[in-house]
């Protein structure tokens, strides 16, 4: 399995090739042995990468860990293939509605800027009020909901413009 | 597991608006429940006292281990029958640690009406029972109650879940294994005496404690017979003479002291080993929950951003997170104890159903306990979804769900509307425990449709009648149908009938789930299989 592992922002990919009798790491491409962890009574490490001894000290944070290595700090991070997977999707250029109702409120109108997740009408079917947030940043170029009108499922509600090349 | 990333906006107008209203409606909540557990008369107070009896309450904090949670069930009980006046239903029940055991806890309340049990005071009695049955509880009673309210009999006495209900179940229960043991601090009358009369172990205060059939009253009027209480059913009487009781007490810290002595005698039965890692605090903040429920139960939120303020480290694998999405499916720890989630995030549709199903098959498959967390307004309508088998779909759903064996949990979060009430686990569906949040809402349909549906009815009426539509009529009769199905819908006219085990305050949502689904492991899993699902 490749471990993707996000390092101070750059992504770097780490695959284990062998546990025993040393532990053997791939990390983009470049294979290393790491010898001898060690704990020290102060908190910090010492462990050797490649015959190089390397004392390190590591405390975990919110989402990942921080690693103090020669007089700097490391913010290292795993990312989740499933996380990234979904967050990529979207992008879409319409808005359309997921199931047949009725528009309560178009907030938006022809020419607005939007943010991604901003809600650009709410409607209500099955007793049940939604937002329909804009899929991405862009620009307003046709709302096609009229408050107090009905759609089917499926009906394009509203569109974002093309975005600009460049 | 990866960590949800929430995207609410605690500065936003929407949140602080949520946050406002759910508040409100938990102290409003906290006052009820204060009011239920300590308010009563001054001369009910006087009379205890004078009895040299210690209040219910004071009984059980002496009964439990030192410094254990104690999980108070349905403590709204009967808050909108019988005009207020039997808060709790006059019975306390929950779940606490005694000697080192989880048990069940039951306790008579004698500051009203001596302890008679109402209607829905047998309702929480047998359900309590049915509690210990479900998940091999032992139970301690606390008894000290003068016996069925005579004025209601009719509601409390024949029938099937009534109050012979409460003796089968404390029989089936020894047969079964599972000890039971009563104190008793005051009268145990006419059915009443059977409690500790059914009980594996019983111990009775000298002076107060008295079991008999047919009190002092009764059988001066059906013998002639003149009689003591002591002489009728006193302590020494039962533990020297009938036998009816095992051990006599100097006093109630005596009684409760012999107690805890005896369930540090009893077995443990072997628990079930569900998986379990190390429990996490939530990494979002719990009480985000009041800003996230919308102020109007018809506005929508996304559950995820609920399960990430329950569940340990915020973490969820989210299962078929692409198909199927007004249906959250997914695995995450709570307390350490591994569970399948199904969250509602719209109107259940024949793929969500599916997907449902088919979750909760997986979660059976792997011995995984089952929670719902319920804000659901049915499954979809219409003819596009009735010609692809919306109501086959949704069957499967109920099928998978009812034919479960590995234990259930449902949180009514907001709205629980029609039939998604039952693929979501509703009250007839056997779950272990269902708790209710103050803004949850429950019936076959909402106010306003129920009002509409009623005045389209009237109008017909008038026309096929007369002619003339009387709009006035009609508007008031709109105005009162909402009216009364509003006060139906909400979550006290639920708790009270006992529709549920206690409304609880959201933040208390991971608290109470970790109590039930460690008590729920007392239990073995039943076989597994389904009955026929429609394909």
């Amino acid at each position: 399995m490749v471990l993707k592992l996000d390092l101070d922002g750059t992504v770097h990919h780490l695959t284990i090739l062998a546990r025993r009798p040393h532990l053997v790491v791939s990390v983009d491409g470049r294979r290393h042995v790491v010898q001898g962890l060690d704990e020290a009574g102060d908190g910090s490490r010492q462990l050797t990468v490649d015959g190089e001894p390397l004392a390190f000290a590591r405390a975990g944070s919110a989402d990942g860990v921080i690693v103090r290595l020669d007089g700097r700090s490391f913010a290292l991070r795993r990312l989740d293939a499933a996380a990234e997977a979904s967050a990529a999707g979207g992008g879409a250029n319409v808005v359309r509605a997921p199931m047949p109702g009725t528009v309560i409120v178009v907030h938006k109108r022809v020419g607005d800027s939007v943010q991604r997740g901003e809600t650009i009408v709410t409607i209500e079917s099955m007793k049940l009020q939604m937002k329909l947030d804009a899929p991405r940043d862009g620009e307003i170029a046709e709302i096609a909901a009229r408050e107090g009108e009905g759609f089917d499922k499926d009906a394009v509600l509203a569109r974002l413009a093309a975005p600009a090349e460049g | 597991m990866s960590r949800l990333q929430s995207s609410i906006n605690t500065a936003s107008a929407d949140f602080r608006r949520n946050e406002a209203h759910n508040r409100r409606l938990v102290a409003e909540f906290r006052a009820k429940q204060e009011a239920a557990r300590h308010s009563r008369p001054q001369r009910d107070l006087d009379r205890l006292a004078r009895q040299q009896k210690m209040p219910q309450r004071k009984r059980i904090e002496m009964l439990l281990d030192p410094g254990t949670p104690f999980l108070e069930l349905s403590s709204l009980a009967a808050n909108m029958a019988y005009g207020g006046e039997s808060p709790s239903a006059s019975s306390i029940v929950g779940i606490g640690m005694v000697s080192g055991r989880e048990v069940m806890i039951r306790a008579d309340d004698p500051t009203v009406k001596g302890g008679a049990w109402y209607p829905l005071t047998v309702k929480k009695i047998v359900r309590a029972l049915d509690i210990a049955m479900e998940n091999r509880l032992p139970v301690v009673h606390l008894c000290d109650s003068a016996g069925g309210f005579l004025q209601l009999q009719s509601e409390l006495f024949p029938d099937r879940y009534m109050g012979g209900r409460i003796f089968r179940n404390q029989s089936l229960l020894s047969k079964m294994g599972v000890k039971q043991l009563a104190l008793v601090f005051g009268h145990c009358t006419a059915g009443g005496a059977y409690i500790p009369g059914l009980s594996d172990y019983s111990v009775i205060v000298r002076g107060t404690g008295a079991v008999f059939l047919g009190g002092p009253p009764l059988v001066k009027a059906a013998t002639g017979e003149d009689v003591t209480v002591e002489e009728l059913g006193g302590a020494e009487m039962h533990t020297s003479v009938s036998g009816t009781c095992d051990y006599p007490a100097d006093s109630e810290e005596h009684a409760i002291e012999i107690g805890r002595d005896i369930v540090s005698q009893w077995d443990r039965l072997p628990r079930w080993e569900a998986q379990r890692e190390t429990p996490e605090e939530p990494f979002y903040d719990p009480a985000e929950i009041y800003g996230i429920v919308p102020d109007d139960i018809k506005k929508a939120f996304d559950m995820r951003e609920i399960i990430a303020r329950i569940v340990d480290g915020s973490r969820f694998h989210e299962y078929k997170p692409n198909y199927g999405t007004t249906l959250v499916c997914g695995f995450a720890n709570i307390w350490g104890f591994k569970v399948g989630i199904l969250a509602n995030n719209g109107v259940l549709f024949n793929d969500s159903s599916i997907k449902g199903a088919h979750f909760i098959e997986l979660c059976n498959q792997n011995n995984t306990p089952l929670v719902f967390l319920q804000n659901i307004t049915g499954y979809m309508v219409g003819r596009e979804y009735e010609r692809r088998g919306i109501t086959k779909d949704g069957a499967k759903m109920i099928m998978a769900q009812s034919c479960s064996r590995v234990p259930k949990f449902t949180v009514m979060c907001n709205g629980s509307f029609g039939a998604g009430n039952y693929g979501m686990c509703g009250r007839a569906f056997d779950g272990r425990f269902l708790f209710s949040w103050p803004n949850h809402q429950i019936g076959v349909m909402g106010g306003d449709q129920a009002a509409n549906t009623l005045a389209e009815v009237k109008a017909n009426q008038m026309k096929r009648n007369g002619g003339a539509v009387d709009q006035s009529e009609i508007d008031r009769l709109w105005e009162e149908t909402r009216k009364a199905y509003q006060e139906q819908l909400s979550a006290y006219h639920s708790t009270s009938e006992l529709w549920d085990d206690g409304i609880i305050d959201p933040l208390d949502t991971r608290n109470a789930l970790g109590v039930a689904i460690s008590a729920s492991l007392n239990a073995p899993l039943g076989p597994p299989g389904y009955g026929v699902f429609r394909f």
